[in-house]
């Protein structure tokens, strides 16, 4: 059992990922709003809240809470509830291991993190072929066939280029890959961090890579048939994902909390680079359009994959290199 | 006589949770949940392998197996056929199951109970992704290459299953 | 015609780019939105909101109904006899009873302002005065009075536009002489 002090601290611990899982998506949807707004001439919300509707989003949280929750007759039922829970918590525990600053600064030190991370990323498609099959609608199922077809092609790269930056590091711990990244990996990782910030985008289906939403011709994709809290749900998994992505890519290639007195300051260089990454995630949504389906699987398999694995070569030869002299 | 420690309860239990799934899954007559009861056995067996502290076993079935393969199957279902409630047309011969089944499973449970009865295995080593490498790549090399094999060939298999026969 | 990138060559990707440009320009440019029911708008002053009646003004001369295509000014009269001390005979003057505008109808065209010869009608930028009822937009004349106060001041002549009439002519009269 564990003593008083460690309970006290592991209690500390969920609590403070459970807030960053609360507030740092609501963040970046905010941030969404008016950053789109603003890149479309728009002022975007102003009201909520007072100062800029600084509260939109609380506000909407409201109105998804009020809303009449709605299962289809000819839904299967209880599929379709747990699709939203189960679509959320992988995010949430991926949160867990991703370290905000330098020594003790993360959720939960695990000694292979980037192989949790992936993996549980992963899990999330799960939730997508619910929520498309239980919801009794073609539209939905088409998206949801689609995400399963982006995902399990869009998984290799992302899995392929996370594996460069592990071997570059030779560990599979996420604070042991940001303690031994050094400036110069941002040359020598940079195909990598490109496909893999790429693919992340394709895991968590934001724009250009929303074919299973693409909500011209598929309504809505998977969530055609979710109201109320339960849409709120899949929606919050959208942000976090943002979240986990961007701070992914900021903890495997762009440094976590490197950066001037990063010891008192890590906290906030890893928070700046993540917030830059989900900048750049919202930037694109504005400036790009949709791939068309046949784009994005030729994307996957012709750039991206061999791409990462030219890149897989480079780190090896860069390392036994290395190693040698 | 060994004292029975939190561990063992919850390994007892989260394994119970794996049978009972894997029953579900070839007893329910939904075809796409038989699919997502298979999740929950996969990911049961996955904290099992938790609990035994190997947790890159752990990680690579959920990456492996949850996250690729029953996509796959999932997948492939709904592209098919994919009703929701009952299937009714189900082939499935129980008898010949239920003996296969519990053929097998009591006889491998009963084989290793049979060799492990008298001298117990002393407490694993945690599994570490490095102790796995050198097993993998230094101990058990030949037959990883062998398993490699196996897999091209079945690669190779699909793609001339799938290429449109020019002279048929 | 596809446009041409760098030295005439369109370079794969170069929409991309665009695209990323376009959206940060845009983002860093001051939006023009503009904040209507907090901020009331600065509107020119030669809007056409409303049009506005200086009654005292009016001598029922009939002009801006005649004029107006859309029939939406409405005059009604009467003569009174006005004993002027020392005169011959009593004065007759109009005395207006009733000048109603019917905004419903109105096109905003301004030609009843530019007729007026008396300076009786005028151009007011203001414009919140929609109805629930289309009968309401029927204004009286003290209704068209009150929007005297929210007439802006004429404006200076413009330095660089043509001469006024008066000025032209008065300039003319003034040459030939």
């Amino acid at each position: 059992m564990l003593p008083g002090m460690q309970w006290l601290e592991l209690a500390l611990r969920v609590g403070a990922v459970t807030v960053a899982f609360l507030v740092l998506p609501l963040l970046v949807g905010q941030t969404e709003h008016k950053v789109m707004a603003h890149m479309q001439a728009r002022l975007g919300p102003m009201y909520a809240g007072g100062f800029h509707g600084w509260a939109q989003l609380v506000a909407d949280g409201v109105k998804f809470i009020q809303k009449e929750d709605i299962t289809p007759r000819a839904a299967d039922s209880p599929v379709f509830k747990l699709a939203p829970g189960v679509a959320l918590i992988p995010y949430l525990l991926a949160l867990a291991v991703i370290p905000l600053g330098p020594g003790d600064l993360v959720g939960e030190p695990l000694d292979i993190g980037l192989f949790f991370v992936l993996a549980i990323v992963g899990v999330g498609v799960v939730a997508v072929l619910m929520a498309a099959w239980s919801s009794a609608n073609k539209y939905s199922l088409l998206g949801g066939l689609r995400a399963a077809a982006q995902l399990m092609g869009y998984e290799l790269p992302f899995v392929l280029a996370a594996a460069s930056v592990a071997m570059a590091a030779g560990t599979l711990s996420l604070p042991g890959i940001v303690e031994a990244w050094e400036p110069w990996w941002l040359i020598w990782q940079l195909p990598a961090a490109i496909v893999f910030f790429i693919s992340g985008l394709a895991e968590i289906r934001r724009p250009p890579f929303d074919m299973p939403i693409a909500d011209s011709e598929l309504v809505f994709g998977y969530l055609t048939e979710y109201t109320g809290m339960r849409f709120a749900f899949f929606l919050l998994a959208e942000y976090v994902g943002i979240v986990v992505i961007s701070a992914l890519t900021a903890t495997l290639f762009l440094g976590g909390w490197h950066g001037p007195m990063a010891e008192s300051l890590g906290w906030l260089w890893m928070l700046l680079k993540t917030a830059a990454v989900a900048f750049v995630v919202i930037w694109l949504r504005v400036a790009w359009p949709r791939l068309r389906e046949d784009q994005l699987q030729r994307l996957c398999w012709l750039v991206l994959v061999p791409v990462s694995l030219l890149q897989l070569v480079l780190t090896a030869a860069v390392r036994v290199a290395m190693v040698q002299s | 006589m060994t004292v029975i420690t939190l561990a063992d309860i919850m390994f007892g239990a989260v394994g119970l949770v794996a049978v009972g799934a894997a029953l579900a899954v070839v007893s329910t007559s939904h075809l796409v949940r038989a699919g997502l009861w298979l999740v929950v056995t996969l990911g049961a067996i996955a904290v099992e392998f938790l609990l035994l502290r190997a947790e890159f076993v752990a990680w690579v079935q959920v990456l492996i197996y949850v996250g690729a393969i029953v996509v796959l199957l999932l997948f492939a279902v709904m592209l098919t056929k994919a009703p929701i409630g009952r299937s009714t047309d189900l082939d499935r011969p129980i008898w010949p199951a239920l003996l296969v089944g519990a053929g097998s499973g009591l006889g491998l449970a009963t084989l290793f109970a049979w060799v492990y009865a008298s001298d117990g295995i002393s407490a694993p080593p945690v599994g570490s992704a490095e102790k796995l490498g050198q097993n993998i790549f230094r101990d058990w090399v030949l037959p990883f290459e062998v398993l490699s094999v196996l897999l091209l060939a079945a690669l190779v298999g699909a793609i001339v299953l799938s290429k449109k026969d020019a002279k048929s | 015609m596809r446009p041409k990138g760098v030295f005439g060559v369109s370079v794969p990707g170069s929409g991309l780019g665009k695209g990323l440009a376009v959206t940060i320009k845009t983002l860093v440019t001051r939006s023009t939105t503009q904040q209507y029911p907090d901020v009331k708008p600065e509107l020119p002053p030669r809007s056409r909101g409303v049009i506005a009646l200086r009654e005292e003004n009016c001598t029922v001369c009939m002009l801006c109904a005649r004029e107006c295509p859309d029939w939406c000014i409405y005059i009604d009269s009467h003569k009174e006899e006005v004993v002027v001390p020392g005169a011959a005979r009593p004065r007759q003057r109009n005395v207006l009873d009733q000048f109603d505008i019917d905004f419903s109808l109105c096109m905003y065209c301004g030609i009843c302002i530019e007729v007026c010869p008396f300076d009786a009608l005028f151009w007011s930028p203001e414009f919140e005065y929609a109805e629930h009822d289309i009968r309401n937009l029927l204004h009286n004349k003290d209704r068209l009075g009150e929007w005297m106060e929210t007439v802006p001041p004429p404006q200076p002549h413009d330095h660089r536009g043509e001469p006024s009439k008066e000025e032209a002519n008065a300039a003319k009269k003034s040459g030939a002489a």
